[in-house]
């Protein structure tokens, strides 16, 4: 997998690693407050609703809706043309969340707002495993 | 008039705008300064004030721009500070360069941009290079997935046509209404290309659906620079109407556009032009001319929603009868914005300049028929960071 030419996680903190693992490892975990309840999706020091200053990481569903999209026609790098067209996604998941990740496994023309969709993994290098939706079955 | 009322922006200029690269970012920046000092009437040794980046130099000269620009000088410079309004943040410098202005921390204060030369990442002159730097922007939970700048705004405007039924039509209108403005501008890198229609737009290609080429901004290189100066300085030099900063918001909310409840609405940005409004003490309908950020022309729409100029998702129906157009409701981005007029840098910059220029009625054939007031809205990248700004000819 070492031609992998695609953009890759850089800079990752510590705090982040758990999540990243978790894709990895093929299921999801994301910080949950332990004060609240509330899933966050990108790792963060505090809750964003209550301010409670300790989260677990926590497994999720993995299903969602899309909220919004688009097809990409003009990538940002050759090794991402390739795939082009593409389509990304933001997906307003079960617990409250929204996350983005590619679509894959739909025609782009078929795609909608409101489209159930599946949290899937791909392994693109040893130590990368990245997140990818497809339609909900 | 509001309390900010003391600042004027005195003097302005732009630069050829378009390909720079046979020049060095040092020689665009001292252009526009030095135009910038001439237009305000005072000369480059007279200033002592420095929002932001100084003529590039090499190690600490880059780090600590003020020091640079001192030396070169020969004096002191004796205020400096950077806003963090992304290509916004000229509006947030007016501000600065108001409070140091008021407070007596400074007489003369210089805002400037200058793209040119080969540059590297976002600032680079090849396109390509540009567009691959500024999708890293976003972060590793995104960029890993190959989003751009275009899809970033796409997807908003994806939602906004789903939640209100916004067309790719009615954006093609904000580009067609400013592509006119930019004909009528010498110095547009897009005037030359001549008008647009609305199935100009539609038929150029989809570069992230559902936004079309003419839907974006262009990747381009420019300078220019504005001096701020006490409005009694301003005044009393007299080469033009002194156009004074009567108030100032800023918002900042979030980084992922996932911590959003939604993508069709910046509370920032509401935040923000309600605190202009509050401190000018003037209405929305008051306005006669607007600089909004338009990297896509999804931005203005939003931009004019936000702002209060129109209801939460009647931005299409407002765009679609021509209120952008000169002569519209409210004409927005007259000298083409960044969609036809230039994007370069930080570019937040030209929209203010052209406001400041509608207000001195030097607008030649752009010209606002009796324009005194202007808004404008500075966005810091995409749609993540906002500063508002009312300027009036005094």
């Amino acid at each position: 997998m070492s031609g992998y030419r695609k953009f890759l996680p850089e800079d990752i903190p510590d705090s982040h690693r758990p999540f990243w693992d978790s894709l990895r490892e093929r299921t999801a975990r994301v910080q949950r407050c332990d004060d609240c309840g509330t899933f966050r999706y990108i790792p963060k020091d505090i809750c964003p609703r209550c301010h409670g200053g300790t989260a677990t990481w926590t497994p999720i569903s993995g299903r969602g809706d899309v909220y919004t999209y688009t097809v990409v026609r003009r990538a940002p790098t050759p090794a991402y043309q390739q795939d082009a067209p593409y389509v990304l996604v933001h997906v307003t998941m079960a617990e409250g969340f929204r996350m983005i990740a590619s679509l894959t496994g739909a025609d782009p023309q078929d795609v909608h707002i409101g489209m159930p969709v599946q949290l899937a993994y791909q392994d693109v290098t040893p130590e990368w495993t990245l997140c990818t939706f497809r339609p909900a079955g | 008039m509001g309390r900010l009322a003391e600042v004027a922006v005195a003097g302005v200029y732009q630069t050829k705008q378009g390909d720079l690269s046979d020049r060095t970012q040092p020689t665009v920046w001292w252009e526009a300064v030095r135009g910038a000092c001439a237009d305000a009437g005072v000369g480059v040794g007279d200033i002592d004030g420095l929002i932001g980046e100084g003529p590039a130099g090499a190690g600490l000269r880059d780090r600590m721009p003020a020091a640079g620009l001192a030396e070169q000088l020969g004096r002191p410079i004796r205020f400096h500070a950077r806003s963090s309004v992304g290509a916004g943040s000229t509006a947030a410098g007016l501000n600065l360069a108001a409070y140091a202005i008021s407070q007596g921390l400074a007489e003369v204060v210089v805002i400037a941009n200058a793209v040119a030369g080969h540059g590297s990442g976002y600032a680079s002159a090849s396109r390509d290079e540009a567009v691959a730097a500024m999708a890293k922007l976003s972060g590793p939970y995104e960029y890993v997935y190959g989003p751009t700048r275009v899809s970033d705004y796409a997807t908003i405007a994806m939602r906004h046509m789903y939640d209100y039924g916004t067309t790719p039509e009615q954006l093609a209108e904000i580009a067609v209404a400013q592509r006119l403005g930019a004909t009528l501008h010498p110095l547009s890198v897009h005037g030359h290309r001549g008008e647009l229609t609305v199935d100009d737009v539609l038929s150029s290609r989809l570069v992230a659906d559902p936004l079309h080429l003419l839907d974006c901004c262009s990747i381009n290189q420019g300078g220019a620079a504005i001096v701020v100066t006490s409005a009694s300085s301003a005044a009393g030099i007299g080469r033009h109407a002194p156009v004074v900063l009567l108030g100032y918001g800023e918002g900042h909310s979030h980084i992922d556009p996932n911590a959003l409840p939604k993508l069709t609405e910046f509370a920032a940005a509401k935040s923000a032009a309600d605190t202009a409004f509050g401190m000018a003490g003037v209405g929305r309908d008051e306005i006669d001319v607007a600089g909004i950020g338009d990297h896509f022309t999804i931005g203005v729409l939003i931009g004019l929603e936000d702002a209060g100029f129109c209801a939460r998702g009647e931005g299409g129906a407002f765009a679609e009868k021509g209120g952008t157009a000169i002569g519209g409701r409210l004409p927005t981005n007259t000298s083409g914005g960044f969609l036809s007029f230039s994007h370069a840098g930080l570019c937040g910059i030209f929209s203010l300049i052209e406001v400041v220029q509608q207000l001195r009625h030097e607008a030649g054939e752009r010209q606002v028929a009796g324009a005194r007031l202007g808004f404008v809205s500075a966005v810091g990248g995409a749609q993540q960071a906002y500063g508002a700004a009312i300027l009036g000819r005094a």
